[in-house]
């Protein structure tokens, strides 16, 4: 067991173990910190869109810090709401606000944390939806597909396939589409094909049931990576021609 | 060079180090100064011989300037855009290159001679304009040499030219 620590969250007296995120603690304890590039699904987080920024008092010095990579060394003070934050939050909104201007939950984020007004002089990045946080790179490589990634640097940068060709790697899972933050990830789906970063997949659907199950790439690469055999049916259905086996099985025991 | 010669050199280039991902730009840097360029057939079996993703690579190429994914001329002409170059009319040699071989910075003669870029200082501001084709400066450089300095080096047939290290 590791060492407890109580610090104090807006005011409000929150026990946490050492080490860990504030934003972990926070959360635990009903205290909102926005955030747009953290995904739970992973242990560790990159902190770029700073929207999780907090203002922390250690023996009268303060200083701003990421809530969502700043593990908890001792014990002190927090503040989500202070002017400072609520100041510099803004700022980071209207920033993301006029590089992402496409995205509705960036406008929405903007709005309601004042970074509209009074950054008139700001020129938006012409229909783009993408503020570059890198969660799509980030869960495409924890699949051990590793398709897309971030190429070319500063103006220029942009997550995208090698050469923009379509990846033999991808498997059409979409995990980079739904853990974007702003929507940013198009791909195009009809009844027998799912289209994302240029390739067409087949869609696969549960031979039982008839509920779809994703891609054919994307069913056969999951069965691989656990080594088991590629299933036709999604998991209630095997769930359920399993137990009815047993069922048979067992019967008369 | 046949594809056969390539693809045997860029193995020898990647076998010469460990099956190991650090070792990914040395052996990408290796490339460039073999090839003038990182070929597509490079980043393929390097990411293989790593176990990493062809993506991560072509990440890494991107991101620096040192590494090309394009093929480049024969000679490559590095104009300084340093402060003090910049001021001392880097544009003009720019200017002049662009009259004489038809591109801008960042892009190569159609026959394949000339590679022509933008670099942001060489450390030579005393010597400003600078210019370096191959790896040969050329100080306080004037519009009306730029010429004659193409024209040696047109002058060498392809044959000639090995790497230049």
């Amino acid at each position: 067991m590791s060492e407890t620590l109580t610090i104090t969250i807006d005011g409000k007296e929150c026990v946490c173990e050492k080490g860990e995120f504030l934003y972990d603690v926070a959360k635990r304890n009903g205290i909102f910190i926005p955030v747009l590039c953290r995904s739970d699904a992973f242990a560790d987080h990159r902190a770029c869109c700073r929207v999780c920024i907090v203002e922390m008092e250690d023996r009268g010095w303060r200083k701003v810090v990421t809530a969502c990579v700043y593990p908890v060394e001792k014990e002190c003070a927090f503040y989500t709401q202070s002017e400072k934050i609520k100041e510099e939050r803004a700022v980071v909104m209207a920033l993301l606000a006029h590089r992402a201007p496409e995205s509705d939950r960036i406008g929405q984020m903007a709005k309601f944390f004042g970074g509209e007004e009074g950054f008139e002089r700001l020129v938006s990045v012409d229909g783009e939806k993408c503020i570059l946080c890198g969660l799509c790179v980030q869960a495409c490589d924890s699949l051990g597909t590793g398709a897309i990634s971030t190429v070319n640097r500063g103006t220029e940068k942009e997550v995208d396939t090698p050469y923009g060709n379509p990846s033999s790697s991808c498997v059409g899972c979409l995990s980079c589409a739904n853990v974007c933050p702003t929507g940013a990830i198009e791909y195009q789906e009809d009844e027998t094909t799912r289209t994302i970063w240029n390739r067409a997949f087949e869609r696969a659907y549960c031979e039982s049931c008839g509920k779809p199950m994703g891609t054919k790439e994307s069913v056969a690469f999951a069965a691989k990576q656990a080594g088991v055999e590629e299933s036709r049916m999604c998991d209630e259905c095997r769930k359920r021609a399993l137990a009815d086996e047993m069922m048979k099985t067992y019967r008369y025991v | 060079m046949t594809e056969v010669d390539q693809t045997s050199t860029i193995r020898e280039i990647i076998e010469n180090y460990p099956a190991d991902r650090r070792y990914a730009l040395a052996a990408m840097q290796d490339m460039q100064r073999r090839f003038n360029y990182i070929p597509e057939d490079g980043l393929e079996m390097l990411s293989e011989r790593l176990g990493c993703p062809k993506a991560q690579l072509y990440a890494m190429a991107t991101f620096y300037k040192a590494l090309s994914l394009k093929p480049k001329g024969q000679h490559i002409i590095k104009i300084c855009n340093g402060t003090a170059c910049h001021l001392r009319g880097s544009v003009n040699l720019a200017t002049e290159l662009k009259r004489d071989l038809g591109i801008d910075p960042g892009e190569t003669t159609a026959d394949g001679m000339f590679s022509v870029e933008y670099v942001n200082c060489l450390g030579s501001c005393a010597l400003s304009p600078v210019m370096v084709v191959d790896g040969t400066y050329y100080n306080k450089l004037r519009v009306d040499q730029i010429p004659g300095i193409l024209e040696s080096y047109s002058a060498t047939k392809p044959e000639d030219v090995t790497n230049h290290d």
